[in-house]
């Protein structure tokens, strides 16, 4: 440890500061250990580990199909993204093909998802802010998606829309006319939401030029989703290795070349409403036919890895099955965890006010990184 | 944005929240919410059991059958259950009333049990099961199903046989 001096107000010596793991602009425990100098951080020194629950070892003592929803519990603003990836290495090694409406219904998960996600974190990003009146408005916005998520799927963060060979839901006329007019009441406010971003002075104050990643930067933390497209790099799996349809889906992907705070919160805009657009594509063409290829689909020895784009980037999996109904590998890089580093980049002379509204521009996720 | 435009619709609008407990909350038709069984209509084939993630479901043979228990309190509602039963004879309700006080802890169990029966055909006891008929060609008359259902495993297989020889 180093010294920790008695703080002066005027000197330029260094002071430590714990932030976390309890904390009140966290909304998970994570330790920053911040060393500051007057106002400045000088340093960033980031300890994990205090929500280990050990879910990789317990994947392999469940069966595939158990695994469905154990990795949909990994993380809850993420949850679709894990089961969808793993499925899909489960497919992998059975040589499955998923049903043409299996692949739409499981691409309109994942973006009324998306939508939650990156709402809920713009939201924070305006309570972080000292704006509470916009804070509750865009919660209040996304609760909109909420309903939507508990008509169609039936639960408000763990849809159960994935199973192994396909989807595990089906849209009726009902759903379908409910998913359509939550969208249409999504839409405008959303871009309401977006123009207050743009202009108001609060919000630009705060979050313009703050935090900044530079582009070599971000390319060496390999930083993904609207972290990485925020400072220019334009990366993105739904374009780069179109999983189900999403060659044929409107997905643009948007970058921003001055990787602060704002930028990343307006990608995250531009992102939600384009999901709108992309779930209008799939209700537009929505194929009939089976959802999924029946209820257990034979999946042998093997090992497969499959990657998706989750709310905060690009989610890998690595499934190794042996002859047992349960995996003998399971594991997964989240997105979150190749974020965290760049937060070292992101505080360098950060004031210290600012420390949580760069920590949340990350959309941090620290039950997936440590699950 | 116009917050004064907000401010003004929000007004008018009234609160977002629901006035629950003081009315009943609206909830989704397709809530996945507790558990409901039918012992009436399982096939005992403990499928349920199997995929259940949370270790929920126990079914047990006793001497007067097999019982079925699931503990609300375990389920994590996933519905995978549901969607792997091949009768849906388990099924998730959109109830979702399940506050208890600490002492009722226990007793947030859905239970029942299929019972033991004489077959009418070779007297011997045996699970009184609905009969699995989805792959049986041509489907059997509700009779023939009912039939069926008085019957132990082994009569039931020969049953099958016999109608298939036949047709
Ligand atoms: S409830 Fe369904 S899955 Fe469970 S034992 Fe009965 S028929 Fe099988
Ligand atoms: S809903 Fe899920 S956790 Fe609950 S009993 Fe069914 S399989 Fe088990």
């Amino acid at each position: 440890m180093t010294t920790t001096s008695i703080a002066d107000p005027m000197s330029p010596a260094t002071t430590t500061i714990p932030v976390g793991p309890l904390h009140v602009a966290l909304e998970e425990p994570m330790y920053f250990r911040i060393d500051i100098s007057g106002e400045r951080v000088a340093h960033v020194g980031i300890n994990a580990g205090h929500v280990h629950r050990g879910i990789e070892y317990l994947a392999t003592k469940r069966t595939l199909i158990q695994n469905v929803v154990l990795t949909e519990r990994i993380c809850s603003l993420c949850s679709n993204s894990h089961p969808e990836a793993f499925a899909m290495a489960a497919e992998e090694i059975g040589g499955i093909e998923v049903p043409e409406r299996g692949k739409y219904l499981r691409v309109i998960a994942a973006e009324v998802k998306r939508v939650a996600s990156h709402l809920f974190n713009v939201a924070i990003l305006a309570h972080l802010v000292g704006y509470d009146a916009l804070f509750m408005h865009v919660m209040q916005v996304r609760e909109i998606a909420q309903d939507l998520k508990e008509g169609v799927f039936g639960n408000r963060m763990d849809l159960g829309a994935i199973c192994i060979g396909g989807a595990r839901y089906d849209l009726d006329e009902e759903t379908t006319a409910l998913l359509r007019s939550s969208l249409d009441k999504l839409e405008p406010e959303i871009a309401e939401i977006e123009k207050t971003y743009r202009t108001n002075g609060s919000i630009l104050r705060r979050t313009r030029d703050v935090g900044v990643l530079a582009n070599s930067d971000a390319i060496a933390c390999g930083v993904v989703g609207p972290v990485a497209r925020a400072s220019g790099v334009d990366y993105d799996v739904r374009r780069e290795a179109p999983y189900h349809v999403y060659d044929r889906m409107p997905v643009e992907v948007k970058t921003r070349q001055d990787g602060d705070v704002w930028s990343r919160a307006m990608i995250r805009l531009h992102e939600a409403r384009n999901a709108i657009s992309i779930i209008r594509r799939c209700l537009d063409t929505l194929p009939t036919g089976p959802v999924n290829v029946g209820e257990k689909p034979d999946v042998p020895a093997g090992r497969a890895v499959a990657r998706s784009e989750a709310p905060r980037g690009e989610l890998i999996y690595f499934l190794k099955t042996g002859d047992s109904e349960q995996p003998e590998r399971l594991k997964w890089r989240v997105p979150s965890f190749m974020n965290w580093d760049a937060l070292t980049f992101m505080m360098r002379d950060a004031k210290v006010a600012d420390i949580a509204i760069i920590v949340n521009s990350i959309d941090p996720c620290v039950s997936c990184t440590e699950r | 944005m116009n917050f004064l435009a907000l401010f003004a619709r929000n007004l008018t609008k009234g609160p977002y929240t629901e006035p629950f407990p003081f009315a009943p909350a609206p909830t989704a038709k397709r809530f996945r919410g507790k558990i409901e069984f039918d012992a009436e209509t399982c096939e005992g084939c403990r499928l349920c059991e199997r995929v259940c993630p949370a270790g929920a479901i126990r079914m047990t043979r006793t001497a007067e059958g097999m019982t079925f228990d699931c503990w609300h309190d375990s389920c994590v509602f996933c519905g995978n259950c549901e969607f792997h039963c091949p009768t849906k004879s388990i099924h998730q309700t959109a109830d979702w009333h399940l506050a208890h006080t600490q002492d009722q802890k226990f007793l947030m169990v859905e239970h029942a049990l299929i019972p033991n029966q004489i077959c009418a055909e070779c007297g011997k006891e045996a699970l009184a099961t609905a009969p699995a008929t989805r792959t049986v060609t041509p489907p059997l008359s509700p009779t023939e199903t009912q039939h069926l259902k008085a019957l132990c495993p082994k009569c039931r297989a020969k049953f099958i046989r016999a109608r298939k020889a036949a047709a």
